[in-house]
C-alpha cells in the first residue's frame, strides 16, 4: 500500500522476496556513446532526437496549459555477474532505453513513457500526458541552455569501456579471500553489478541538463557450516565508482567483513523482548534517520498533511547536539546527483539543526506549494516513473560524546551493528528496522553477540530519546535502495554512535 | 498483436543461432498499463504506457548468459545479439547449464480465463473517473479525514516465447486493482492510516467502488488511538489479508537454489512432517481467473498442480532446470504461481470468539527472517483480543519466533481465503507466540 515506505538491502540471509531492485543490467564494452565532455546539444543525438524535436514535444506537452513540463531521456546499460560454487554461474546484461514525458498543473501530473523513440510514439505519449490540463497553450522553449553534470562521480575509466575480462579476476579474487578466511566457510557467492546511465532532461522553461551516472556494487555472501549448524551473512561495497575502487585492499576487507559477520552468528542469540536502551553503531545505523525522520520530511507527505511531521517545522524535536543532513553532493555516494531528475541542482539540505526541524525535502511541485527553492530532491526510478521528493544521502553530524561513554552508560541494552531492511508508517510515525548482527550490553560492558531482531519505535519519540551522540560519524559503504510508491532509488546513509534511551526490541523471553 | 510478438521471438532465435549460439530461448513481452489517481477532490495523476522488451538466454560453447533490451529496432537487435554472444564467449563453461528439457514444454494451450475482453478493450475515461471518485467519496465519510487517495490501475500483458529446441508459446492476461488510502487526524501530531484494495483478472469480479471506500475508512478509523500493547506470549490470530506474508516467508527458502546453496531451513526436511498436519499448500498455475495463473513458467515448463506442503510435510520444492541439475533434483517449476492454502471451518470472527484471549494481527511493518534457521522478527499492528471480543488498536510491537516452530503450533485455519492475492490464505491461528511491546 502506498502509505508504507521501506528500504531494502537484499541479501542471501534475508527473505527472498526482497531480492534486488530491478536489475539494471546491460551493456557490453563496445556499445558506447558516452555524453560529450562539454555541455552541448549533441547529447540528444544518442537518442536519435534533436533540439527542434524536443521543442516540438514540449510544445505538445504545454498545448493544454501545463505550467511545467519535461522530457526525461534515459539509456541505461547494466552488467551483472554471479560467481557460485567457484564458477561464474550467471551473467546478464541489459539495455534500457526510453523517454518519460510529463505535464504538470499545480499538483496534478499527466505522465506517459515510451521505449520507442519514434516521432509518432513520442507525440502520442505527449498528448496523453497533456490531457491532465485544460487551459491556454504554452509554446515550447525558443532555445535550450545546455548544462552538463557529472563532476561528483567522474570515473578514470567509464564502465562502458571495462570488459568482462577485467571483472572476472576481481570476482575470483574476492571469492578466494572469503574462502581462505575460515575453514568453516562452505559456500561463497559473489555478485557484481555495474551500470552507466545516460540522462538528458529538457524542460518547458528551456533547461537542458545532461550527465552520465555510473553505479557499481560488489556483494560477498558467505555460508559457513560448523557442527551441523549453517549460517549465512553478507557484506557489500557500493557507490558511484569505477573499477579502480575494487583494489586488493578493499576486496580483502570486504571478504573479511562478510566472513566475520557470518562466523559471529554461531555464538549469537536473541536478546530479551521488550523496551530497552539501544546503541546504534556508527555507519549503517543511519537507517534510523532514514525511517524515523527522513521519509516523514519528504515534502509531498507534508503538503498533503499525511506526515506526522506536517506541523513541526521551526520546532525543537531533538537535543541541541542533533544535526541531520540530507545531501546530494557527497562525492561517489549512491545518493549523489549533480542535478535531480527534474533538472534542479542538488544541495546539502539541513533537516535538523541544533535539534530544531529546519525544513523538508522538495521537488518542484512541493517547492511551489511552500514558496521555497526546490532542494534538488525530485527523483525517479527510471523514465517509466514521475519524480517525487526522495532522500539522497542522509546522515547525522558528530555529537559531543564518545562511543565508550555511550556504551558505559547503558546498564542493560543492545548495540545494533548491521541491518537488512526497514520500513515506516508516515502518519503514525511508527518505524522499524531489522538487525542482523549486534551485541548485548550488560552493566556497561559489551558481552554476547545477538542476531535477527526487529526493532520498532515511533519517529518523533525516538528523536527525543537520542540522549547521546558520539564524535565518530561515518557513511555506510554498503548500498541501500529506498522504495516509495513502487519506485526504488539508490540512497546512502550514515550516523555517529548514538544512544536511543528506549526502543521496543523484538527479542524472545524465556 | 500476439502474432507479431511470436514472430519477433522466432526471429530472435533464428538470428541468435545464425550469429553462433548453440541454443537460444527468447521471450518478447508487451505490457499496456493505465493508471488514474484522485486525491482530495481532483485528479492527481494520469499515467498511460506501453512497454515492451526482449529477453534472451544464450547457450554458446557450454557457456550461458541472459540479456534483455528495450531497444527493439531491427538493427539494434542485431547489434544486441552480436554483443550478447561475444559476452557469453568471454565467460567460463558451466556443465550444469542447459536449455529446458523439451519433454517439459506444454503440449496444449491451457484454458486459464486470464484475459478479460472488457479490460483488453480498455475502460472509458468516464468509467475510470467514476471508479476513483466513488471510492474517494466513500472513504471521506469521517470527521477526521485529512486526506484520501483513490487509485485505479489496470494492465494487459502479453508474452511470446520461442526456443531453439522446438517450443513456441504465448500467454496474455489482464489485471485490475482499485485501491484507497486514508489518513485521519489522531491524538497530538499522530495520524491514523489504512486503506483497502482489490485485485482481480476481470473487472466484473471486483467488489463495488463504494464498498472499497467504505472498508478503507472503516479500517483506518479502527486505528484511531492506537497504543503500544504489552510484551507477552500468547495466541496470535492473523487476518487473511496479512496471513499470506507468512506463507510466502515459510516457502521462500523451499527452492532448488536455496537447497543447493545450503541456505534453507528446509534442508534435510523433505518428506518429513515438521509442521501442523492442518497445513497443506498446493501451487496451482491452472486456477481459473487466478492472479498467478500461467500456461508455462519462465523457462517454458508446462503448468501443473504441484503439492508443496501436504499435511505438515514438504512434498516438493520450487526447482528450475539449472539448480535441479546442480543439486540432483528433478525440475518442478522455478517460481510460485497461485498458492492455495488448506481451509478450516470458521471465519475470522468465529476464531476471535473461539480463541478468547490473544492478539489479532491486521498488518505487518518491516521485519525479516533468516533463511538458514527460519528465525524471524516482524513489526505488527492489530488489536488485543479479550474474552472473545476485539479490543482497542495496538501497534509499535514485534512478533518474534521461528517458522518451523510457529507452523508446528498452527492451531487452526479459517474458511475465509483472501481473494486479492496469488496466495489464497485464510485466517491463521498460532499458539505460544512471543510479542514484544511495552514493559510488563
Amino acid at each position: 500500500m502506498p502509505s508504507r515506505r521501506q528500504i531494502l538491502q537484499s541479501a542471501a540471509a534475508s527473505g527472498a522476496a526482497l531480492v534486488t531492485v530491478p536489475g539494471w543490467l546491460a551493456g557490453c564494452a563496445k556499445q558506447g556513446d558516452i555524453a560529450s565532455p562539454v555541455a552541448n546539444l549533441d547529447v540528444l543525438s544518442a537518442f536519435g532526437v534533436d533540439a527542434a524535436l524536443c521543442t516540438s514535444l514540449l510544445g505538445e506537452l504545454g498545448a493544454t496549459g501545463a505550467d511545467a513540463a519535461d522530457l526525461y531521456f534515459q539509456r541505461t546499460r547494466s552488467n551483472f555477474l554471479q560467481m557460485e560454487d567457484g564458477r561464474i554461474a550467471e551473467a546478464s546484461a541489459s539495455i534500457d532505453l526510453g523517454v518519460g514525458l510529463r505535464a504538470v498543473v499545480g499538483d496534478q501530473q499527466g505522465y506517459a513513457f515510451t521505449e520507442e523513440l519514434s516521432l509518432d510514439a513520442m507525440r502520442g505519449a505527449a498528448r496523453t500526458a497533456a490531457s491532465i490540463a485544460s487551459g491556454t497553450a504554452r509554446p515550447g522553449p525558443v532555445a535550450f541552455n545546455p548544462t552538463q553534470g557529472g563532476a561528483l562521480y567522474t570515473l578514470a575509466v567509464p564502465w562502458s569501456q571495462v570488459g568482462v575480462d577485467a571483472k572476472l579476476p576481481l570476482v575470483r579474487k574476492l571469492e578466494g579471500y572469503a574462502r581462505a578466511a575460515d575453514p568453516s566457510v562452505s559456500k561463497v557467492t559473489v555478485t557484481w553489478n555495474d551500470s552507466e546511465e545516460q540522462v538528458v532532461i529538457a524542460t518547458l522553461d528551456g533547461k537542458l541538463m545532461h550527465e552520465v551516472r555510473p553505479m557499481t556494487r560488489l556483494w560477498c555472501i558467505v555460508t559457513a557450516t560448523r557442527n551441523g549448524q549453517t549460517f549465512s551473512n553478507s557484506a557489500n561495497l557500493a557507490g558511484r565508482r569505477g573499477v579502480d575502487w575494487f583494489s586488493d585492499q578493499n576486496l580483502a576487507e570486504l571478504a573479511k567483513r562478510a566472513v566475520d559477520r557470518t562466523m559471529v552468528l554461531f555464538d549469537a542469540r536473541r536478546p530479551p523482548a521488550g523496551e530497552m536502551p539501544v546503541v546504534l553503531a556508527a555507519g549503517a545505523s543511519g537507517i534510523l534517520l532514514h525511517e524515523a525522520i527522513g521519509h516523514g520530511l519528504e515534502a509531498d507527505f507534508n503538503r498533503k498533511g499525511t506526515s506526522i511531521y506536517s506541523d513541526m517545522v521551526g520546532k525543537p524535536i531533538a537535543a541541541d547536539f542533533v544535526n541531520i543532513v540530507d545531501s546530494g553532493v557527497e562525492p561517489n555516494e549512491r545518493g549523489a546527483l549533480s542535478f535531480d531528475d527534474e533538472g534542479n541542482p542538488t544541495e546539502r539540505t539541513m533537516l535538523v539543526e541544533k535539534g530544531v526541524l529546519k525544513g523538508y525535502l522538495h521537488d518542484s511541485i512541493s517547492a511551489k506549494h511552500y514558496g521555497v527553492k526546490p532542494s534538488g530532491s525530485g527523483r525517479r526510478q527510471s523514465f517509466r516513473f514521475q519524480p517525487m521528493p526522495r532522500m539522497r544521502c542522509t546522515f547525522m553530524e558528530n555529537g559531543p560524546h564518545t562511543r565508550d561513554e555511550i556504551v558505559a552508560s547503558v546498564k542493560n541494552g543492545i548495540i545494533a551493528e548491521t541491518f537488512t531492511n526497514g520500513q515506516v508508517q508516515i502518519g503514525a510515525g511508527d518505524y522499524t528496522f531489522y538487525i542482523k548482527n549486534g551485541w548485548l550490553i550488560e552493566n556497561g560492558k559489551v558481552t554476547a553477540p545477538i542476531k535477527d531482531v526487529n526493532i520498532i519505535g515511533n519517529g518523533p519519540e525516538s528523536l527525543k530519546r537520542v540522549t547521546m551522540a558520539a564524535n565518530d560519524t561515518q557513511l555506510d559503504t554498503g548500498g541501500w535502495t529506498c522504495g516509495k510508491d513502487g519506485q526504488g532509488v539508490p540512497v546512502s546513509q550514515g550516523l555517529p554512535t548514538v544512544l536511543v534511551s528506549s526502543m521496543t526490541v523484538g527479542g524472545e523471553n524465556a | 498483436m500476439l502474432d507479431t510478438l511470436s514472430q519477433l521471438a522466432a526471429d530472435g532465435v533464428a538470428r541468435a543461432k545464425k550469429l553462433g549460439a548453440n541454443e537460444a530461448f527468447v521471450v518478447i513481452r508487451r505490457n499496456a498499463k493505465t493508471e488514474i489517481q484522485r486525491r482530495d477532490g481532483k485528479t492527481e495523476r494520469i499515467v498511460e504506457s506501453v512497454a515492451r522488451s526482449m529477453a534472451v538466454q544464450l547457450y554458446v560453447d557450454g557457456r550461458y548468459s541472459a540479456q534483455t533490451t528495450t531497444d527493439l529496432r531491427p538493427e539494434a537487435i542485431d547489434a544486441f545479439l552480436g554483443d550478447a554472444i561475444a559476452l557469453t564467449r568471454a565467460l567460463e563453461p558451466d556443465p550444469h547449464r542447459s536449455i529446458t528439457d523439451p519433454a517439459l514444454f506444454p503440449r496444449a494451450q491451457a484454458a486459464l480465463e486470464s484475459d478479460d475482453a472488457a479490460l483488453a478493450a480498455g475502460l472509458s475515461a468516464a468509467d475510470r473517473e467514476a471508479w476513483v471518485a466513488t471510492m474517494e467519496a466513500h472513504a471521506r465519510k469521517h470527521d477526521n479525514v485529512i486526506s484520501a487517495t483513490a487509485n485505479l490501475t489496470y494492465e494487459r500483458s502479453m508474452g511470446a516465447c520461442a526456443t531453439s529446441n522446438g517450443f513456441a508459446g504465448t500467454s496474455q492476461g489482464t489485471h485490475i486493482a482499485p485501491s484507497v488510502d486514508v489518513t485521519l487526524r489522531d491524538e497530538g501530531d499522530k495520524r491514523a492510516e489504512d486503506g483497502d484494495y482489490a485485485w482481480t483478472r476481470f473487472v466484473g469480479d471486483l467488489p463495488s467502488a463504494a464498498s472499497i471506500g467504505d472498508n478503507a475508512i472503516r479500517m483506518a478509523s479502527t486505528r484511531l488511538g492506537a497504543k503500544k500493547g504489552p510484551t507477552l506470549k500468547g495466541t496470535m490470530i492473523v487476518d487473511p489479508r496479512a496471513a499470506g506474508m507468512l506463507i510466502g516467508r515459510l516457502l521462500g527458502p523451499a527452492t532448488g537454489n536455496a537447497l543447493q546453496q545450503g541456505r534453507s531451513f528446509w534442508a534435510g526436511k523433505l518428506g518429513q512432517k515438521v509442521l501442523s498436519d492442518k497445513l497443506s499448500i498446493v501451487d496451482d498455475p491452472l486456477l481459473a481467473r487466478g492472479l498467478g495463473s500461467r500456461p508455462f513458467d519462465g523457462e517454458g515448463i508446462a503448468a501443473a498442480r504441484l503439492p508443496i506442503i501436504e499435511a505438515g510435510s514438504l512434498k516438493n520444492a520450487y526447482v528450475d532446470t539449472y539448480y535441479g541439475k546442480k543439486g540432483g533434483m528433478a525440475p518442478t517449476t522455478g517460481s510460485a504461481s497461485n498458492r492455495v492454502v488448506s481451509l478450516g471451518d470458521k471465519d475470522l470472527a468465529g476464531w476471535i470468539a473461539a480463541v478468547g484471549n490473544g492478539v489479532l494481527v491486521t498488518s505487518w511493518l518491516g521485519g525479516n527472517a533468516d533463511a538458514n534457521t527460519g528465525d524471524f522478527s516482524f513489526g505488527m499492528r492489530g488489536h488485543l483480543v479479550e474474552k472473545g471480543q476485539v479490543g482497542g488498536p495496538i501497534g509499535e510491537m514485534n512478533v518474534t519466533g521461528n517458522f518451523i516452530t510457529l507452523f508446528a503450533g498452527l492451531a487452526g485455519l479459517g474458511n475465509d481465503p483472501w481473494r486479492y492475492s496469488s496466495t489464497l490464505c485464510p485466517t491463521l491461528v498460532f499458539e505460544g507466540v512471543q510479542f514484544s511491546g511495552a514493559k510488563a
